[in-house]
């Protein structure tokens, strides 16, 4: 099992490198020439060619690509991402660190609500396949799969805010604020789960091991809950984990729509700005949320599931 | 297999109703009653009526024109991005699945690399950086989708490139191209179009997303995504304005992703029941 575990982390170790070797190449493609920006960043009037030449020297653009990936790799690894270049007073971590709670906050309500949405939702449905609260589940699900989160936000921002009057539109303070854009977040991966959590649990009891309950003649409830939800519970477990950095980069259109000011707003805003460090760090922590979340649920899985362990050992 | 998709209800009614909006958005300087650039300020937010059978917008646009309108970037965007995914992803997948060995191994790792980068945060990065372009967009969608094609049809090679088809035709000397194109292209397709006409329906939504965030299709130009964009700014005053745009992006996804589920069905009646 450990074995497992160490080869598992150093399979990690060169996804890792090829991420942020992607997201190296993606500042080097941009059109404008980054001693020139430099200079701008530190507003000299006159730009010369020695002028540029002589910037270049002090970033060590003129040295060999590798080197440069692997200074920009090491920098990086100090979590020194650079200078914001519309606004040079600014280091891009910084920048990263003052939005980073409001998208947290928001992704982890959204986790929130999906884990106690999607659970007895998709429990009932299961247990009372084709009644009609599975119907109409069902239904629902189907339309929502099929609506854009932008559009659900604006819906939502229409009907409870300005019709019911209920709560605020937009913005970022109080608890109120949160519970709009956290949905608008949740509901695509609520409508997943849902179904998820159902197939599982449909498939589980057609398993030898229901029947068996059955014949020993333990109460409905008990099998249910006890056994045939704890086994389809791993999978979904599992899922819900890895989906987190993907309901974090999620949070980017919602931002957008109820302008709560994390990570997905400054994502836009300095798309428009062209403010390319800011990308870089933004995709650089996206991919490697990735990959940690996607490697941590798979040894957790394996960890709580004997039958996998068996197969890897 | 064609009687079976004729005789499925959903497959028929979903592929009537996606031809038609085609036709509606081919023939849209035909169909539609208004001009859908031209501007009537006086008349603006004016509600149902013959001339503007669905008002008209915050500059007095006709919706309904701009709607019909409206379908030719929506609807041709996401089949270019599609064509251009299933391209990309048929022609890497192919080669890595048929010759194997390093071909296989590097096309399998930058995949591998693909699939680690969540797709959002990938056609934003793709649209930052070579500038808020329509091109871009498409660019960016089979940027990010392509790897999942590639590693499906991968797949499917590797199911059917030993089958005694496929080794007969080598034997009796049959170019590799030949092989590709005739004898594993065509087993793979059917599992392509499931998931495929699933796909769409993510361009369809994506696109628009981009556009509603002022990165795809630009203002004056009509589309779903960019209508909804200017429906957002006068929420408060005309929430009549966001139904026609959205309701439309709704209806187009789910004929498609039905009709995704119904092709699943008719080839693979297993996973029917579920």
């Amino acid at each position: 099992m450990k074995n497992y575990v160490i080869k598992r982390i150093l399979a990690a170790i060169p996804l890792l490198l090829c991420i942020s070797f992607v997201c190296f190449v993606f500042i080097n493609l941009i059109p404008s020439d980054p001693a020139e920006v430099a200079l701008r960043v530190r507003q000299v009037p006159v730009i010369t060619e020695a002028a540029i030449a002589e910037v270049r020297a002090e970033l060590g653009l003129d040295k060999p690509y590798l080197v440069r990936y692997v200074n920009w790799l090491i920098d990086c690894l100090q979590l020194d991402f650079g200078v914001s270049y519309t606004n040079p007073s600014r280091t891009v971590a910084g920048e990263l660190v003052r939005c980073l709670p409001a998208t947290l906050m928001l992704a982890g309500t959204s986790l929130v609500m999906v884990i106690l949405l999607s659970l007895p939702i998709g429990f009932f449905c299961a247990v009372y396949k084709d009644s009609w609260f599975d119907r109409l589940t069902r239904g629902i699900i189907f339309m929502t799969t099929a609506m854009p989160a932008y559009w659900v936000g604006l819906l939502l921002m229409w009907f409870v805010s300005i019709q019911l009057d209920l709560l605020p539109t937009s913005g970022n303070g109080t608890w109120k604020h949160l519970i709009l854009p956290a949905f608008t977040v949740s509901l695509t991966y609520i409508s997943t789960y849902i179904r998820l959590i159902r197939n599982n649990m449909l498939e589980n009891m057609k398993e030898d091991y229901v029947l068996y309950a059955n014949v020993r003649g333990l109460p409905q409830k008990t099998i249910l809950t006890k056994h045939i939800l704890k086994n389809s519970m791993h999978t979904c477990i599992v899922a819900i984990g890895m989906s987190i950095p993907q309901l974090i980069s999620g949070t980017i259109v919602v931002e957008n729509v109820f302008a709560w000011p994390g990570l997905g707003t400054l994502c836009i805003t300095s798309i428009f700005n062209r403010d390319y460090p800011v990308i870089q760090a933004y995709v650089l922590l996206i991919g490697v949320l990735f990959v940690v979340f996607n490697l941590l649920f798979d040894i957790l899985q394996t960890l709580a599931d004997p039958r996998l362990r068996n197969e890897v050992v | 297999m064609l009687k079976k998709f004729l005789k499925n209800k959903v497959a028929m009614l979903t592929t009537i109703l996606i031809v038609f909006v085609a036709f509606v958005g081919i023939f849209a300087p035909i169909l539609a009653p208004n001009d859908p650039y031209k501007t009537d300020i006086l008349n603006k937010f004016s509600t149902f009526s013959l001339s503007y059978p669905l008002g008209t917008d915050h500059l007095g646009r006709c919706v309904f024109s701009r709607m019909l309108y409206g379908i030719r970037p929506t609807l041709g965007l996401a089949a270019l991005t599609m064509l251009g995914t299933i391209g990309l992803g048929a022609l890497m997948g192919l080669l890595a699945g048929y010759f194997r060995g390093w071909i296989d191994e590097i096309i399998m790792r930058v995949v591998d690399v693909m699939l680690s980068f969540p797709s959002q945060i990938m056609v934003f990065a793709v649209v930052a950086l070579l500038g808020i372009n329509v091109q871009n967009v498409i660019l960016a969608n089979v940027f990010v989708k392509w790897a999942w094609y590639a590693r499906m049809i991968r797949t499917g090679v590797l199911k059917y490139r030993d089958r005694n088809f496929v080794l007969f035709s080598r034997c009796i000397g049959n170019r590799e191209s030949f092989i590709l194109g005739r004898h594993l292209l065509p087993s793979i397709a059917s599992e392509m179009a499931v998931l495929a006409s699933l796909d769409i329906g993510w361009a369809i939504i994506n696109i628009s997303t981009l556009s509603f965030l002022g990165l795809g299709v630009q203002a004056p130009i009509p589309e779903w995504g960019a209508m909804l964009n200017e429906a957002k700014n006068v929420l408060t005053t005309n929430p009549v304005q966001m139904l026609a745009p959205g309701i439309a992006i709704v209806v187009v996804v789910s004929a498609f992703h039905l009709l995704g589920d119904a092709l699943r069905d008719i080839l693979d009646p297993k996973e029917a029941n579920l």
